[in-house]
């Protein structure tokens, strides 16, 4: 652990019923959340999802319209930001331009009337967690990206808050950069036990960084979980087609096997079953990884006609259609593949336990 | 920073060439019409009647030059002070509202260009006359018993010249809080700042380049307004303006009226240069929040 890192106990954050309405749009409906202690929770959503307005609330820059936000107990629905003790790491850094690097991470100190020693001695501290000592009497437009985002972090944790709040904090950083920056936000969130909230579109990021995940659509949680559950058991169809590449292939389900449209009867395990899934009109989803290659005629194999061929290296995209015209993609390793043509028919086999069934329903 | 400069239709930059036969028209402008007359006349200063500076000892010499002078440079301050507590609020506000508010806001502050310095001057006139509106509504409030003197005094001067020259405070105040992006307001709030420290640590510093682009605008303009200062000032309480007129017109005195010229462009000059080099004028004119 770096010198400078104070374990604090992250906030506990109970939300529930929470309601924005922006004029007739609801940004935000009754959406429910309980994020314990030292948790790192990502809201992960498309633009519009309600993601940030829940962020928003949260930082007490918008007032909910319903519902109540309780921070470590402490009914904060209507509490003005400068009195929650949050801190908080915006999209484009948002470093004050007038001040320099130690002064910007010392503002929150100053607003808390600390001495002026104090207030040095503590911003070199957390400018030392994030790695930047010695960059403290640099003006803001003289760092790169990288290190002004680590300057924002820098702030937002220097008075050690129990929550962290980050919106989309990395969208501004180039690939590189925003993977090291991912690790670094790890390794401080390990460090200081803080608890984080973390807005991002980048699913990616949000399974690599968060302890558990919640999926928004409409302003309602349409999933939270662990990463990997929710990309190997996605709640619903929403979260499957969100999270990762999934083949969506219709089907009936009869109550104890799936019809396929091409004429094919699959007999999952009940595993499979996500939810309730009545008799009548299903879905078959499977992740393409899940795929292999054989001869269409091979036992349980799917037959296709394959479409494209896409050489990436280490793996290689086959597209693949079936006879009643649903794509189905697979991503298969390129090593041992047969020379396949464009045109050509192929089976498709997978694990039973590949295989996901969503009733009508779960839409 | 590149910037992409002056583009000629096809997309290309021009060139240093083009760009400078592009403002020759400029220049030939502001070397007719202004540095022309102004070096011939400071050369009047010094040659008439006779070769040297007798006409400047004459300012130095009689204590009611030095005070006109002194009288303009306050009244010159007090009218930028006045408009920039004025214009702030009214800069934020216009920054803070949108639609049907702003363009309110705006038309409020741009409508007076559309009506001549002479007609709102004459206005204040009216308002301020023995038996005008100002005074009437005091009488009414009983603040006074009988009309009292408003026009033809210097606090007559102050309030209209301010109202003349507040636009030009807004203006640059305006353009700098909206450089300003709402995230920073949002970061100082989480950082614990209330709303009146963040405007002092925030908001003001980040705004001061407005403030004082605005500042040096209304103080240079004022220091040699005319017509208000004449149409509303008392004859015996006089600004520079005035002064030059009065005497090239009554008295043709054109030699004495150069010189204070002269000592108008002097202060002039070296206010501006002060301001430069104090608050550095190239960051004043945008570019660094």
């Amino acid at each position: 652990m770096a010198n400078g890192a104070q374990t604090t106990a992250g906030a506990e954050i109970t939300v529930r019923g929470l309601e924005k309405k922006f004029g007739q749009l609801k940004a935000v409906d009754d959406l429910s959340l309980d994020i314990p202690s030292g948790e790192f929770l990502a809201l992960l959503g498309p633009s519009g999802s309600g993601k940030s307005t829940v962020l928003m609330m949260l930082a007490g820059f918008e007032v909910p319209t319903a519902g109540a936000i309780t921070i470590d107990g402490r009914d904060c629905t209507r509490l003005t930001p400068q009195k929650r003790n949050i801190g908080m790491v915006f999209q484009h850094y948002s470093l004050f331009p007038h001040l320099s690097v130690i002064d910007n991470v010392a503002f929150p100190l100053k607003m808390r009337g600390a001495s002026r020693a104090d207030r040095r001695r503590r911003a070199a501290e957390a400018l030392e967690v994030v790695r930047l000592e010695g960059y403290g009497d640099r003006m803001p437009s003289q760092l790169s990206g990288g290190q002004r985002q680590r300057v924002a972090l820098a702030r937002a944790i220097v008075y050690q808050p129990r929550l962290l709040l980050m919106d989309e904090p990395l969208s501004a950083l180039d690939k590189n950069l925003r993977e090291e920056m991912q690790l670094e936000i790890k390794r401080l969130h390990s460090e200081l036990g803080v608890t984080v909230v973390f807005v991002t579109h980048d699913q990616g990021e949000a399974l690599t960084m968060a302890d558990r995940v919640a999926i928004l659509r409409g302003g309602r949680i349409q999933q939270i979980s662990a990463a990997r559950e929710l990309y190997e058991r996605p709640a619903n169809l929403f979260s499957a087609g969100f999270i990762g590449e999934m083949n969506m292939i219709p089907a009936q389900w009869d109550g104890s096997g799936l019809m396929l449209a091409q004429g094919d009867r699959l007999a999952p395990p009940e595993a499979a079953l996500i939810g309730a899934v009545p008799s009548g009109v299903a879905t078959l989803a499977i992740r393409p990884e899940r795929l292999r290659v054989s001869a269409p005629d091979a036992p349980g194999a799917l037959a296709a006609t394959l479409e494209e061929v896409v050489y990436a290296g280490a793996g290689t995209l086959l597209i693949a259609r079936l006879a009643d015209g649903t794509e189905i993609r697979a991503r298969v390793p390129s090593a041992g593949l047969p020379r396949l043509a464009e045109g050509e028919r192929i089976g498709l086999t997978f694990d039973p336990d590949a295989l996901l069934v969503y009733g009508e329903a779960a839409a | 920073m590149s910037m992409a400069g002056f583009l000629q239709p096809d997309g290309r930059n021009l060139s240093k060439a083009g760009i400078l036969l592009l403002m020759a028209p400029f220049f030939l402008l502001i070397g007719f019409a202004f540095l022309y007359p102004l070096l011939s006349l400071l050369s009047i200063s010094v040659t008439e009647p006779q070769t040297g500076l007798q006409n400047y000892e004459r300012i130095l010499d009689t204590p009611v030059y030095g005070k006109v002078l002194l009288r303009t440079l306050w009244i010159a301050l007090l009218v930028s002070i006045l408009s920039l507590f004025l214009a702030f609020p009214v800069a934020m506000a216009m920054v803070s509202s949108s639609g049907a508010m702003a363009v309110f806001i705006t038309a409020c502050i741009l409508l007076p260009f559309w009506s001549s310095v002479l007609v709102r001057t004459a206005a204040w006139a009216v308002l301020l006359q023995r038996n005008g509106i100002v005074n009437d509504l005091l009488q009414a409030i009983g603040i006074i018993d009988a009309p009292v003197r408003l026009l033809y005094t210097q606090g007559a001067v102050v309030v209209a010249m301010t109202h003349v020259l507040m636009p030009f405070m807004v203006l640059p105040i305006y353009g700098a809080l909206r450089n300003i992006p709402p995230d920073y307001g949002r970061a100082a709030a989480i950082c614990g700042a209330g709303p009146l420290r963040s405007f002092f640590e925030v908001t003001l510093p980040l705004a001061m380049p407005g403030v004082l682009g605005g500042f040096i605008l209304v103080f240079l303009t004022a220091l040699g307004y005319f017509i208000t200062p004449a149409l509303l000032g008392s004859p015996q309480e006089m600004m520079i303006a005035t002064l030059i007129s009065q005497q090239l017109r009554e008295f043709l005195d054109w030699p004495f009226a150069a010189a204070l010229v002269g000592v108008l462009t002097l202060f002039v000059t070296a206010i501006t240069l002060l301001f430069s080099r104090v608050f550095r004028f190239d960051r004043m004119l945008g570019g660094q929040v």
